[in-house]
């Protein structure tokens, strides 16, 4: 677990990033930077199950491409717990093909973005889903 | 012909000397149990006729024993009652008072009868067992066994008051008289005989006085025998044949009592004893005969039954024939003989029926031969036959003779290589040299006739095994206009289908590298949208730029990769194949890689390698990857051992890694394009998916093979090349040209060959050494700039082996100053050409210039 933001910030909601790619994470996580949540990293399918168990998090940002457990499936066991009925979830990917995009949304994806994206279109993304 | 002349044999029964039959066998049987009946009745006899005389004599010695016991009990008792009582104190009063005595006789064992009386010394009775005694005679007066003063017993004696014959015990008591037993013989014997002697052996008991000579009782008329003289009945064993008293002849057993010293004679009637013994075997006789009568029976139906129904059936079996004769033997056998009977007439009729078809498949496969043959000779399409593994012909048609031109013999005395054009023919071998497959259509291919010219004809052939050869039958008809055409289209629809999976197979490619693109992209991307929208630190922007730096040469460098696979998978990339040193190569590719930390990289190269046959920078490239792959899966350092050696009849190199290893299940997979081992220890490892593939191409590319071992996650890799010999290493070039650039060493190859000039070429110095050792090239085109040994160490190092003689022509593309310049005069360098346009040309020039002149020199 890499956390950039201090812990101890119980009452701020937390943000998952997940990808096996740590260009990607860093990109991520220093577009959606923000004193409003905490931003916690995974860097594969098992690792951000586990976040999301221990965090609980407002919002997962799942890369769908991932050694272990796929983005899809960790998409799948969230839906699956009822618990974490308001962690939204968007699915980022390499796939850019439309199955996939209906396949992510159908599974229960609030959004999906396709690389490469604007960080900015992301960022706006994420604070609609976390309505800020 | 063969069937009949087993049917011969048949009928002549079977072969060699024929076991016993049935019937003597039966005859045997009889002739043994008879024999055995005989002795069996014979030994009867003899043997009950001893065992009687035993068994009598035993039954006689029993009789005895228990007799004389009896007899002994009886004085026991008596002894007992009486010994105690003579000498009793009370006697005397006895003797005084008579009153006071109260005697009584009870039969004591086998003294039936008798008295005892208290006698005194003068012979009168004191008290009796008797009925109101006589107690005022003197009666017993005189008598021995009164005045004895031991006890004793008498007998046999008179007893003087019953006038009986008697045994008297008598008992002195001292000073008064005697206590005395009067027992009466004659019952003794009949109760001995009562109570020992009920059986077959009708005992006769015959007591005597202990020296024999006097008969004191007997079963048998005791009164008359009783005291009467019994010597020459005197029988020293126990068991012994003589005649009784009477003269009646009785085995006798005989037992002593004391006290009396009496003997105690049994004697069974040896008569009697005999005649129950020939009873009992006449009844064992009896027994026999008639065992050996129902075995004659049995016998008997056996034979009926069984031997008598085989013979008849061997008879019919001889005479083949089945149906009536069958079923008479059937109705007189048993069961299994029947059943046999009828088994072998369906067998009769099997056979028949087979003879028959045989006979007439013999017919058919004679004339069906002929009818191939006429199919064959008289078939319109050229036909033929050929050894698969000579080629030769071993058989034409007519039509093949008319339409080739060539005779029969001659086709006979050709190969089918001979009637195929010669720049067909390694196509042609190529085919050949394969195991074909059972049935074959091939096509078109060009045929020479004997007049030279050729036709165009599709082959249909189908392996088959012709007069002991391993064949093809061929059939070769020739192309029509319209054939021709439909194979034109055919042929088009294949390259179309070829295409069309071409094109999947491109599109697939498109998308995995599209999609293997985006991620590096979108770092690049997203973080320069970052710094062109954001103001960001000083240290967060070079931080940025790092990784768009680091994802940008990802990038190039996934693009490259693939690339260069595209290029070597669609066989644009061409290998420029020369001899080369596999240890350079490997040396040059350690060298690349350096001291990465934590790593050290340990060669083990074996001496004397043979040149490969190497396309230089491609093999290097394999090993720098394959090395490179090996740091990169060794995050925690170790030892990376790259070595080579001679297996069979290529160099095989490996480099093995102690390094996160390859999960078993992976291991076919590696290979594949845009395949990476996924796995928690391995994140952050960059890579394309590509490197492994490329080298797999590259390797193939030069008719090696690679493969990859490991012994699973954290047990590091290996992975092991192979490269084939350079044959060229053994030609001889006239000329050595030592470049790096293929390219332009194959233009001055060209050059060289309009020249007139043979070449030889090695990419790089350390390859050229080895081959100028080997080949003896009398020139060498040398470039400087050479990716291990440089040009010019090479020249100094050639000086000093093969001396100045050799022209050597330098061509670079270095700026030569003139200091190096005058260093290359001086290693007689020729000339010192800078590459580009036409210098191939003029470099060939020069060294054909030289060679000349040093041939009139010479």
């Amino acid at each position: 677990m890499r956390t950039r933001t201090p812990p101890g910030l119980q009452v701020l909601r937390t943000v998952v990033i997940a990808d096996d790619e740590s260009s990607m994470r860093l990109l991520v996580h220093a577009t959606i930077e923000s004193d409003d949540y905490c931003v916690v990293e995974a860097a594969d399918g098992a690792e951000a199950w586990a976040m999301v168990q221990k965090h609980r998090p407002a919002l997962v940002l799942l890369d769908v491409q991932m050694p272990g457990r796929s983005g899809l499936e960790v998409l799948g066991l969230i839906k699956a717990d009822p618990s974490l009925a308001a962690t939204r979830v968007i699915l980022l990917t390499a796939k850019a093909q439309e199955t996939d995009i209906e396949s992510g949304l159908i599974a229960g994806a609030d959004f999906y973005l396709t690389k490469p994206f604007s960080p900015l279109d992301l960022l706006t993304r994420v604070e609609e889903a976390l309505q800020l | 012909m063969v069937v009949q002349q087993r049917e011969r044999e048949l009928r002549r029964g079977p072969p060699g000397r024929p076991g016993w039959s049935l019937r003597s066998y039966m005859a045997l049987f009889m002739a043994v149990l008879l024999g055995v009946a005989a002795l069996a009745a014979f030994a009867v006899r003899t043997m009950a006729e001893t065992d009687a005389r035993q068994s009598a004599g035993a039954d006689a010695s029993f009789a005895s024993q228990r007799a004389a016991q009896q007899l002994k009990a009886g004085f026991d008792q008596i002894a007992a009652v009486s010994g105690p009582l003579a000498s009793d104190p009370s006697m005397p009063i006895v003797f005084a008072d008579p009153s006071k005595c109260h005697f009584g006789y009870a039969p004591i064992g086998a003294f039936a009868t008798g008295h005892i009386d208290l006698v005194r010394l003068d012979g009168s009775v004191v008290c009796s067992s008797r009925k109101s005694p006589d107690t005022t005679s003197r009666i017993y007066e005189g008598q021995a066994w009164l005045l004895t003063p031991q006890p004793v017993v008498v007998a046999p004696t008179k007893d003087p008051v019953t006038g009986n014959q008697v045994v008297v015990v008598s008992y002195p008591v001292p000073g008064r008289g005697a206590l005395a037993w009067f027992l009466d013989l004659a019952p003794i014997g009949p109760k001995l005989a009562s109570e020992f002697g009920s059986g077959v052996h009708q005992l006769e008991f015959l007591v005597t006085t202990g020296d024999g000579k006097t008969v004191v009782s007997r079963s048998i008329d005791p009164a008359h025998w009783i005291g009467r003289n019994a010597s020459g009945f005197v029988s020293g064993s126990a068991a012994a044949s003589q005649p009784d008293v009477n003269g009646t002849q009785r085995i006798y057993g005989r037992s002593t009592i004391d006290p009396a010293g009496w003997r105690v004679y049994v004697g069974a009637d040896e008569a009697a004893a005999l005649s129950a013994a020939d009873q009992l075997s006449n009844r064992s006789l009896a027994i026999i005969v008639g065992g050996v009568g129902v075995m004659l029976v049995v016998a008997f139906v056996v034979y009926r039954r069984i031997a008598e129904p085989v013979r008849q059936l061997s008879l019919v079996m001889r005479g083949s024939t089945s149906g009536d004769a069958v079923r008479a033997v059937a109705e007189t056998g048993a069961a299994e003989v029947t059943s046999l009977a009828w088994d072998f007439d369906r067998l009769v009729a099997t056979l028949k029926r087979e003879l028959a078809d045989r006979l007439s498949s013999e017919q058919k496969a004679v004339l069906s031969e002929r009818n191939y043959r006429q199919l064959f000779d008289g078939h319109p399409q050229p036909m033929w036959l050929y050894d698969v593994n000579t080629l030769a012909f071993l058989e034409v048609n007519g039509a093949a003779v008319d339409r080739y031109g060539y005779s029969r013999d001659e086709f006979l005395a050709m190969t089918i290589k001979d009637i195929r054009p010669p720049q067909d023919l390694p196509k042609f071998l190529e085919l050949t040299a394969n195991p074909q497959p059972e049935f074959d259509k091939t096509g078109p291919w060009r045929h020479l006739l004997k007049d030279g010219s050729t036709v165009q004809v599709l082959i249909t052939s189908h392996a088959t095994a012709f007069a002991g050869h391993e064949a093809r039958f061929v059939l070769a008809e020739d192309l029509t206009e319209s054939q021709q055409l439909e194979l034109e289209l055919h042929q088009s629809q294949a390259r179309a289908e070829a295409n069309a999976e071409l094109n999947r197979a491109k599109d697939e490619m498109m998308s995995m590298v599209s999609h293997e693109m985006r991620t590096p992209l979108a770092s690049i991307v997203g973080f320069a949208e970052l710094l062109v929208t954001r103001k960001v630190t000083p240290e967060l922007r070079t931080e940025y730029l790092g990784v768009m730096l680091q994802e940008g040469r990802r990038l190039t460098a996934l693009i490259n990769d693939f690339l260069d696979l595209r290029r070597i998978e669609g066989g644009h990339m061409t290998m420029r194949f020369a001899p080369g040193d596999i240890n350079a190569l490997i040396k040059r590719a350690v060298a690349l890689i350096g001291n990465p930390a934590g790593i050290s990289i340990e060669t083990r190269l074996a001496d004397e390698m043979p040149l490969v046959r190497v396309d230089g920078d491609s093999i290097f490239r394999v090993v720098s990857n394959l090395l490179s792959n090996a740091r990169k899966y060794s995050p925690d350092g170790g030892t990376i051992v790259v070595g080579a050696g001679v297996v069979a009849d290529m160099v095989e190199v490996y480099v093995q890694d102690h390094g996160l290893g390859i999960p078993t299940d992976a291991l076919p997979k590696v290979f594949g394009r845009f395949y990476r081992v996924e796995s928690p220890d391995r994140i952050g490892i960059k890579g394309t998916g590509l490197g492994l593939s490329i080298c797999k191409n590259i390797v193939e590319a030069h008719g090696g093979t690679i493969s990859v071992g490991s012994d699973g996650l954290g047990k590091g890799a290996c992975f092991t090349f192979t490269v084939p010999f350079a044959r060229e290493a053994n030609q001889t070039g006239d000329v050595l040209v030592v470049e790096d650039d293929s390219g332009f060493a194959h233009l001055l190859e060209a050059e060289l060959t309009a020249s007139g000039l043979s070449s030889i070429w090695a990419a790089d110095a350390e390859s050229a050494e080895r081959l100028m050792i080997k080949n003896k090239a009398r020139a060498v085109v040398l470039d400087l700039l050479l990716p291990g040994l440089s040009g010019e160490d090479f020249l100094r190092r050639m000086r000093a082996t093969h001396g100045s003689r050799i022209p050597v022509v330098v061509v670079t593309q270095k700026d030569i100053d003139p200091a190096e310049s005058l260093v290359l005069h001086k290693l007689g360098v020729s000339a010192v050409l800078r590459k580009g346009p036409g210098m191939a040309e003029t470099a060939a020039n020069m060294i054909a210039k030289s060679l000349a002149a040093q041939l009139v020199a010479s």
